[in-house]
């Protein structure tokens, strides 16, 4: 246990993280989108056609990946423990709370795990969002401070907890065996690493993210409130390991923005303040909610359902922002951006998670008045 | 090798009470520092307070008159 937190292995593994990262860069996946898991459960509600948007459908072997390593790991190391929130009525505030979540992410075009990516690539509308998922946790922070908490948690039966990564499994091995699951011919969603690299890069990208308890909104949390860089520090070796591939590749290039980014940069740091609200409201950031939902936490495995079906949402409304592009000689510059829909889906993100945070207080204060 | 616990941690359900606690033993100057949860209590991402063994009964006996809202106690 000792060596699982010590330094030098966490620096190990901040670097096998960013390994993985050029991995799947290099092997095809998207450009500064190598690990997103934002983008990736968008792709595979796509595949699965909750969603019809052509061009993001494609059932990510990575996302699979972190699940069964995440899952493996914690086995292994004997963290694994199945559990839930003792209020059965909070699974519905953690299922819209996983809505909200990638609705966020969409508007900014990623979660805080691409984010940092983007910025290793030299992507200034990221370091911008990123002002976002700063002002988000210290908003959660606010809420925490007064007392929020979701009630208790208590132990369940272990097998309830193999569900989530049986399912999973048995979703890629049809996604790989059938025809069934839509397919992107362009687009992001055309653009993979081969499926085998993909499921190992995303098994050891599980693994790294369960023993570091990689975070995003968590370490800014930590560091906010008590000064704490344990958690920040695999995230910042990471970074740190992409931007030196980045820069000796010639592939760092300062911009305002990079691929299938956007820079409206006023709703790169609302997506980004979603994230880092519901992030810090339901107790991690989207890929810290695939490993938690992984190790046992039902409460996570809600979150990561409603991410499913709210990037379902977001595609089938119209929320999800476009991509920037440059001129070309037959097209003109695209903004990108949310369009209108997007923009009124994200002031009501805001609003719903204003009120979780009220709720959570209340609840939180009722509790603790009651012992 | 002696194996003998030297720290005592408090976890807490609510970052509210992790604060309430924090202020009252930096007020009756017990050392001492809110962390997040050790790895060999668990894997999640909760906050503790983590102190030398020797001031366990100063601070239960702190938790108890304060009434301070925790989740458990623990030594490592």
């Amino acid at each position: 246990m000792e060596k699982l937190s010590s330094k030098k292995f966490i620096v190990i593994l901040g670097l096998l993280a960013g390994l993985v990262a050029i991995v799947l860069s290099a092997y095809g996946n998207p450009k500064n989108m190598a690990i997103c898991v934002a983008c990736f459960i968008r792709d595979m509600s796509g595949a699965m056609r909750l969603h019809n948007t052509a061009v993001v459908q494609y059932f990510r072997p990575e996302i699979v990946g972190i699940v069964l390593g995440a899952f493996f790991i914690s086995v292994v190391n004997k963290e694994y423990k199945v559990t839930k929130l003792t209020e059965s009525s909070t699974l519905l505030i953690r299922f819209i709370g996983g809505i909200v979540m990638i609705i966020g992410a969409l508007i900014f075009l990623g979660c805080s795990t691409r984010m940092v990516l983007r910025m290793a690539g030299g992507d200034l509308s990221a370091y911008i969002g990123f002002i976002g998922l700063i002002l988000g946790v210290s908003t959660g922070m606010i809420f925490l401070k007064n007392g929020y908490s979701l009630g208790e948690k208590e132990n369940i039966n272990k097998t309830i907890g193999y569900v989530f990564p049986i399912v999973l499994l048995i979703l890629f091995i049809i996604s790989i065996t059938t025809t069934i699951f839509a397919v992107s011919q362009n687009g992001p969603g055309s653009m993979h690493a081969p499926i085998i690299i993909s499921l190992i890069c995303g098994i050891v990208f599980g693994i790294v993210a369960q023993i570091t308890r990689m975070c995003f909104t968590g370490s800014i949390r930590n560091f906010i409130f008590f000064k704490n860089i344990e958690m920040i520090f695999p995230i910042f070796v990471m970074f740190l390991v992409v931007l030196m591939y980045n820069v000796f590749t010639n592939q760092f290039v300062l911009a305002s923005y990079g691929p299938i980014a956007h820079a409206q940069n006023l709703w790169n740091i609302i997506g980004l303040y979603i994230v880092g609200l519901s992030g810090t409201l339901l107790g991690g950031c989207p890929l810290r909610q695939v490993v938690l939902a992984s190790q046992g936490s039902i409460d996570s495995v809600f979150t990561v359902i409603g991410m499913f079906i709210g990037a379902a949402i977001a595609h089938n409304f119209k929320l999800v922002s476009s991509a920037a592009a440059k001129a070309t000689e037959t097209n003109p510059a695209v903004l990108g951006g949310p369009n209108i829909n997007g923009k009124i889906a994200a002031i009501i993100c805001i609003l719903i998670l204003l009120f979780i945070g009220y709720l959570g207080c209340r609840q939180g204060n009722k509790n603790v008045n009651k012992k | 090798m002696s194996t003998k616990n030297n720290k005592i941690i408090i976890t807490f359900n609510t970052i509210s009470q992790a604060m309430k606690m924090e202020k009252i033993l930096k007020r009756n100057k017990i050392p001492g520092k809110l962390a997040p949860i050790p790895r060999e209590i668990s894997a999640g991402c909760g906050i503790s307070w983590i102190s030398n063994i020797n001031f366990k009964n100063y601070i239960i006996n702190i938790i108890e008159e304060h009434e301070i809202f925790i989740e458990n106690i623990y030594e490592i």
